[in-house]
């Protein structure tokens, strides 16, 4: 019987011949990361010095920390976390990464995801490392564990194995297809273990859109998700990575907990109601629900094919008076890849607020919505209060959903603008 | 593993598959640091007089899936104030589950559990035979070891305390070889 993708990158990062899913492990990351964020990083940096006496960390090279949320800052105690930070990383010479976007994208970016590594996070939305071959967990408050020890604990996860077929039909996006898997397999069919996503229609899809998915993997349960890196994929993170692995894949005949195959041909767009991300419907059955917000940004969305398609269909037409629309590129680097592209200006002139990158959309730091208002928006979250009152709701979708109902002020069908 | 037995009563059954804690508190709420006023808020939309029934050492009982969402840490931390000593449910979501057990708080995985009990039945937990007993009822079901690194963090009363242990036991191991080598 051959071995995962997953098995085969645990078993190298715990110095092991071969391990088998159901193992307790120790593991070494390759790579460590976090963003700086009240009672994550700065309990971290206080407790590595004062519980273990660490004062420098002994290699650096495997951290990476992140300025995204909080970006830019609003009051005084949040520009001293910021310090804290910076001051952290200046100290330990750790790799600090500021307001070059939201953290997991630009981990991509600068080459955390190297095919083949193990690389750990607090938040679970790191998983869209997955995308190029890398194994990429969200431990929570756990990952301390990986900031005052070489190694962290684990339970080698099973896979669920996923193969897309078929082509999405005009109007239908990746963001769709992730919550369409919600949906057909359910919020905890893939619990505690990784979601391995293949098939001939993952293969056609863009490297962004399996960022899309890879990145909101734990909305059905799994730890993280992962992809056999192609020749694509390779193309863009080798070049990059920080570390000098071999990339692996799955064997032909390594062992899944399941293997699903799901036809995306006959897919139409979604919307995630409130207040869960368990809960996908069928756009059609929402249109016309008035809406006062539009968010386009976060980890899971707001690149360039999210932004083409907003551009699209809000070129010559304008944001409905009275709705906010808010087009937050993923990172800095996307945004002037947008800006060259012309897509900025298409955008502005629709009446779009665009803004420099940052976390604070997608969690209603900034933009807050108020009681009884209702965005329509590809964050990645939809639970109460997630982007201000914890009587406002949010309706996931794709870009293309978030143009059309930014013109028209409800929640639109994008495919006649299309 | 010298995890002690859980002994307690059911003080709640949240039977909703998904099941978003941070509705224990109110999503209002979820800021309040404070664990008296949390305490005092816990339960109200379920059992207003949640407070003064519970006693310490009751546990609480969850569906499929329990802690889903984007769960934040007040709610168990005003349960555990009300005396909460764990929480038996068919199964977890992998975030709420990490998060509990680096607080130190037992979270145990028991398919079946939902059928096993009523509320208010006297449950005791044995972590060593992995199985629980229904007092009330005299029944018993087994539930699903916990990974060894959450168990070890559970009885260590969670992440900080269960990582010095490491780190000691790392420096023995270390001093150990030194002296063998010498």
């Amino acid at each position: 019987m051959g071995y995962t993708i997953t098995e085969k990158i645990l078993a190298r990062a715990a110095g092991l011949p071969a391990v088998r899913a159901g193992q307790d492990i120790k593991a070494k990351p390759d790579f460590v990361l976090a963003y700086d964020f009240p009672g994550y990083t700065d309990v971290y940096f206080k407790t590595m010095k004062e519980d273990f006496g660490i004062e420098r960390v002994a290699e650096p090279e495997r951290f990476g920390i992140f300025i995204d949320h909080m970006v830019p800052t609003a009051t005084a105690k949040e520009e001293e976390l910021h310090i804290n930070t910076r001051t952290w990383c200046a100290e330990n010479n750790v790799p600090l990464f500021e307001r070059r976007g939201i953290g997991h994208q630009v981990a991509c970016e600068v080459g955390y995801a190297t095919p083949g590594a193990f690389a750990v996070h607090f938040d679970g939305h790191v998983s869209q490392l997955g995308t190029f071959g890398t194994l990429a967990i969200g431990l929570r408050r756990n990952v301390l564990e990986a900031f005052v020890s070489d190694t962290v604990s684990l339970r080698v996860p099973h896979t669920v194995r996923v193969n897309l077929h078929g082509s999405l039909r005009p109007g239908v996006m990746a963001r769709d297809v992730f919550h369409h898997l919600v949906r057909v397999l359910g919020p905890s069919s893939c619990r505690f273990q990784v979601l391995e996503i293949g098939g001939p229609a993952a293969a056609a899809m863009s490297t962004e859109g399996l960022q899309t998915i890879t990145g909101l993997a734990m909305f059905t349960g799994a730890l993280t998700a992962i992809v056999n890196p192609d020749p694509v994929r390779l193309d863009y993170a080798l070049p990059r990575a920080r570390k000098r692995l071999d990339p692996v894949s799955s064997d032909p005949d390594a062992e899944y907990s399941a293997v699903h195959e799901v036809d995306l041909s006959a897919l139409e767009p979604i919307v995630v109601v409130p207040p869960t991300p368990a809960d996908t419907r069928d756009l059609t059955d929402f249109l016309g629900l008035d809406i006062q917000a539009g968010y386009l940004g976060s980890c899971a969305s707001g690149r360039l094919e999210d932004m083409r398609v907003a551009a699209r269909i809000l070129g010559g037409r304008q944001v409905k008076g009275g709705v906010s629309l808010h087009i937050i590129p993923t990172s800095q680097e996307l945004m002037a890849a947008a800006a060259r592209e012309g897509l900025i200006s298409t955008l502005v002139e629709a009446g779009a607020f665009v803004s420099s990158p940052s976390c604070d959309y997608c969690f209603g730091r900034i933009a807050t919505m108020t009681a009884n208002q209702r965005a329509v928006s590809t964050g990645t979250l939809n639970v109460r209060g997630r982007m201000g009152s914890p009587d406002s709701e949010i309706y996931l979708c794709n870009a293309a959903v978030v143009a059309a109902s930014a013109i028209e002020g409800r929640i639109a069908d994008p495919r006649p603008y299309l | 593993m010298a995890l002690t037995p859980l002994r307690g009563r059911v003080a709640y059954i949240f039977d909703e598959v998904n099941f978003d804690v941070d509705q224990i508190v109110g999503v209002k709420n979820i800021k309040i640091t404070d664990v008296e006023e949390l305490a005092k808020l816990a339960m109200q939309p379920y059992d207003p007089d949640f407070a003064a029934k519970v006693k310490p050492g009751d546990l609480l009982v969850g569906a499929g899936n329990f802690g889903y969402g984007h769960p934040h840490y007040p709610p168990m931390k005003a349960m555990r104030h009300l005396g909460i000593a764990g929480v038996i449910a068919e199964s977890f979501s992998p975030g709420y589950w990490r998060g509990e057990i680096s607080m130190g708080f037992p979270q145990v995985s028991c398919p079946g559990i939902l059928g096993f009990v009523q509320r208010w039945d006297e449950l005791e937990v044995d972590w060593t035979t992995h199985t629980i007993r229904n007092v009330t009822q005299g029944t018993t079901i087994a539930f699903e070891p916990p990974p060894q690194s959450d168990a070890e963090m559970i009885e260590a009363g969670g992440l900080v305390p269960y990582l010095k242990r490491q780190a000691a036991e790392q420096r023995e191991r270390k001093g150990s070889e030194h002296v063998q080598g010498a």
